[in-house]
């Protein structure tokens, strides 16, 4: 990943590489490997592994809208596209395990309920710049990390298949977040400084990070519960920098510095952070339900269903609030 | 003569005159065009037309909801008015009808050889005559030349991934099929273009369901179409000033229109508001709200006119699909979201082949040079309507002549007169070639792309208008009121001439006399 890249050629190799649930057999074998101990942490664990693709998939309709040109916009139209479509594999994972009744969309908890409330709410007033950084931290630690964690655990083939064609997927996108955060960093120290000290001083970017830290700190409970090393999700994290850092110009992205601030404090367990953290995830459990505004539709366009026949909309579903 | 061309044919049968004029096209512009050459005392027109009856646009677009989306109105020839428009917004076939009029009215069937297609046209510098060679075989030669073949007259299925696997029904909007009902069935139209927001509504009332396939949205202005009232037709009808006077002020309306849709000025955010609050007021959903609003400047691209859009989408049986399309599968499409959508019939209404680089057919100039390879780059007339070595040829809807929210027949009004007063240069003067002078072309041509620089089209979206590297060889960046002062203007001394009489002075050929 370099400030070259040729962003024609990628547009190019991403609509090469499209999949379809229908590319799958869903009914092979492999299913019965999953054991019932495993199978509610595994089922929570998936529910947010699913809707967390599905806040990335905001957060590049978003970025579409802010792209510096029209093939890195139509790019994030794809990856928009390609969340959704991880979100929708992961789902018929779980219909695959019967982890779902018919119809069933598993709810998203508190954390992901605010971060899509305030993902509506704010995504797309948000600069280029403060998106084109938060989005490729939400994809080394969330969209694509957590997910391989998975493959330790469970054995089922089909499971494995999917995950490679995600990861395939996640590729992509890491290497366009970052080339794109490395573009951003060339442009004026001035502009930079300007896009900083307005984005961030936003109430917009400050809710987000009340949002983004009860999240990251209730997943990394999620894996933790699920019996797996902690230390998977910092070695995640710790990309972030390392990706980063490998950029020619990466560095003089402000915000870029605030969150691998961020991420160091994270990743070292012994920091007081956690305890603000946690403390976040605790109280968000308390957040009054009826504060929460309805779901938006975009929410709800989620299916395990390979195959679409007819038009359903998404409002005639029961509202989930 | 046509060598390359021609060879391929079976029988080339050489013309067997040479006519004052020939007239490619019998739709709205080619028929104008014989009028008022035969008003101006030329007779021996002859039209050329490659399907079997005229009508051009709205004989081949028969589409469900097909109409015009400029008032009828002014989407007519101020010297052939109809008082008997029927809507606001005639629907497709009483425009056709209309054309059929208009052809009866003014007695030009006679001039017309139907089933006659154009493959190419050649120049003759020594005789200074044009050849047009048809699919048949015929040849037919003359003097001069009006391109009338139209800017949007043909369309073909687009290049998408796999469509070539698909094993239902495909149609294209501008070839309809109308022994295929789709009633009961399960539907995808592609696109949301102007043709596009015309057949959604129309197919959501019969199909079983309606899938859209949305790529760009574009902006969408209300359309406040009605009957028209019995007494107006009836005044229409006997007194024309009347429907004049309608027309005209119709024609201010969209000049005032022009002001935010030709430049990009405050009155483009107001016509920007203007399209958001119809959004607003009529779409509940925020996020479908969200996939429906524009990116781009009012006016960069075609806007569209519907007031039965919106709330068509907004059916139970009706869903907009902005996912990108991954390819086309046997039974339907797939989306990059991972979903199949399997469907019985697909409506691609994805456009036309625009000319932006001349017409398909070949045509071939005073100095052997091809037009189109010419105009590969990037197309270049004076005034729209001649171009450097091309003499005795005139375009219609040619470079930079695209109204931006206007009706196409003012404009090409201006260009009839234009051609009329070449021609009638042409025959008075005795002349064997006008050629436009490439100095006075070349003028025009950087005033043009001066004066676009401003203009809503040059304001940073991809459109039709545009070639791939962003030249804007189409519209024309002013009012129509400009264009068509431009357009009465013939000066005779824009133009190289070489008389017969002339030639016959100094005993040159007609090509080193230039
Ligand atoms: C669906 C649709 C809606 C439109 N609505 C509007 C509107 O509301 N307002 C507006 O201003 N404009 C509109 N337009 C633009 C419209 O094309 C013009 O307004 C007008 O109809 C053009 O007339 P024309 O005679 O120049 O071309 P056409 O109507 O296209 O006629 C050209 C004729 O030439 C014939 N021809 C083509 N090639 C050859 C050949 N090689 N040899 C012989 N004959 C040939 C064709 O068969 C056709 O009959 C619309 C266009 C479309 C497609
Ligand atoms: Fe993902
Ligand atoms: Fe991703």
């Amino acid at each position: 990943m370099s400030k070259t890249m040729d962003m024609e050629e990628m547009l190019q190799k991403i609509k090469d590489r499209q999949w379809a649930l229908a590319d799958i057999d869903w009914d092979a074998p492999g299913a019965e490997l999953i054991t019932d101990e495993m199978r509610p942490r595994l089922k929570a664990f998936m529910a947010d592994l699913c809707w967390i693709e599905n806040v990335g998939a905001r957060g590049f309709a978003a970025m579409a809208k802010k792209a510096p040109n029209d093939t890195i916009a139509e790019i994030y139209r794809y990856f928009h596209a390609e969340e959704q479509r991880h979100a929708n594999a992961e789902l018929a994972l779980l219909k695959r395990w019967g982890m779902l009744e018919d119809g069933e969309i598993p709810e998203p908890n508190v954390n992901i309920r605010l971060a899509i409330e305030w993902l509506d709410k704010y995504a797309d007033d948000m600069s280029l710049s403060v998106l084109g950084t938060v989005i490729p931290m939400l994809e080394v630690a969330l969209d694509g990390a957590l997910l391989k964690f998975l493959l330790d655990e469970v054995n089922d083939p089909i499971c494995h298949a999917v995950f490679e064609k995600i990861n395939n997927d996640e590729s992509r996108h890491i290497a366009v977040d970052f080339a794109v955060l490395d573009m951003l960093g060339h442009a004026k120290a001035r502009k930079l400084a300007i896009e900083f000290v307005s984005g961030v001083a936003s109430p917009g970017l400050i809710i987000g990070a009340l949002m983004y830290i009860p999240l990251l700190n209730r997943v990394r409970n999620e894996v933790v519960d699920m019996g797996l090393q902690p230390e998977r999700l910092y070695v995640a994290m710790g990309r972030f920098k390392k990706l980063g850092d490998r950029g020619e110009a990466t560095h003089r992205v402000p915000l870029y510095q605030v969150l691998k601030w961020h991420a160091a404090m994270v990743i070292n367990p012994k920091h007081p952070y956690h305890l603000l953290a946690n403390t976040m995830v605790t109280l968000s459990d308390h957040y009054p339900k009826f504060l929460l505004r309805p779901i938006p539709t975009w929410f709800k366009e989620l299916t395990y269903e390979p195959v679409s026949s007819t038009v359903s909309k998404p409002g005639a579903r029961k509202d989930a609030a | 003569m046509s060598t390359a061309t021609t060879e391929k044919r079976p029988r080339t049968k050489k013309p067997r005159k040479t006519h004052s004029t020939l007239i490619i096209g019998a739709g709205f512009t080619g028929l104008g065009t014989a009028i008022k050459l035969r008003e101006a005392g030329v007779e021996d027109v002859v039209i050329l037309e490659r399907a079997d009856r005229v009508g051009g646009t709205w004989r081949d677009n028969t589409y469900p909801g097909a109409a015009c989306d400029i008032p009828s109105l002014l989407y007519s020839f101020s010297f052939a008015k109809n008082p008997n428009w029927s809507r606001a917004y005639s629907p497709a076939d009483e425009i056709c009808a209309h054309i059929e009029d208009i052809t009866d009215d003014f007695d030009l069937r006679q001039l017309i050889q139907f089933d006659t297609e154009v493959t190419a046209l050649d120049y003759d510098r020594h005789e200074g005559t044009w050849t047009a060679s048809t699919a048949g075989g015929q040849q037919y030669r003359a003097r001069t030349v009006v391109l009338a073949s139209g800017p949007l007259s043909n369309a073909s299925f687009p290049n998408i991934r796999g469509i070539e696997s698909y094993e239902g029904k495909k149609i294209l909007s501008a070839q309809w099929d109308h022994d295929y009902d789709l009633t009961g069935k399960n539907v995808a139209v592609i696109g949301t273009g102007a043709t596009a927001i015309q057949i959604i509504p129309e197919v959501v009332k019969k199909a079983a369901s309606v899938k859209v396939f949305q790529r760009t949205p574009g902006w969408v202005m209300p359309r406040l179409d009605m009957p028209t009232p019995k007494v107006a037709q009836a005044v229409f009808a006997k007194v024309p000033a009347v429907q004049q006077a309608a027309r005209n002020a119709l024609f201010l309306s969209h000049e005032v229109a022009a002001t935010g849709l030709v430049w990009d000025t405050p009155v483009t955010s107001l016509i920007e508001r203007i399209g958001a609050a119809h959004l607003r007021l009529t779409v509940k959903d925020p996020w479908l709200r969200r996939q429906l609003t524009p990116e781009f400047r009012a006016g960069c691209k075609r806007m569209l006119m519907s007031s039965d859009y919106y709330p068509a989408l907004q059916k139970d049986n009706c869903k907009l699909i902005t996912w990108p399309i991954a390819t086309i599968v046997p039974q339907g499409l797939r989306t990059a979201d991972a979903v199949e959508h399997h469907v019985d019939a697909i409506i691609f209404a994805t456009g036309y082949d625009v000319q932006l680089g001349g017409p398909p057919y070949p045509i071939t100039g005073a100095a052997g040079r091809v037009l189109q390879e010419e105009w590969a780059g990037h197309a270049q007339a004076y005034k729209s309507a001649s171009t450097h070595g091309y003499p005795n040829l005139f375009f219609t809807a040619g470079p930079n002549s695209g109204p931006g929210h206007n009706s196409l027949l003012v404009y090409v009004q201006g260009q009839i007169s234009y051609a009329v007063a070449g021609i009638r240069t042409i025959l008075d003067k005795d002349l064997v070639s006008l050629d436009v002078r490439p100095d006075v072309q070349a003028k025009h041509n950087e005033s043009m792309q001066k004066r676009l620089k401003r203009t809503t089209w040059m304001s940073g979206c991809t459109s039709w208008y545009l070639t791939k590297d962003g030249f804007n060889g189409a519209m024309y960046p002013g009012f129509a009121t400009q264009y068509l002062r431009q357009m009465q203007n013939f000066r005779a001394d824009d133009y190289e001439m070489v008389s017969h009489g002339a030639r016959r002075l100094w005993n040159v050929p007609a090509a080193e006399a230039v």
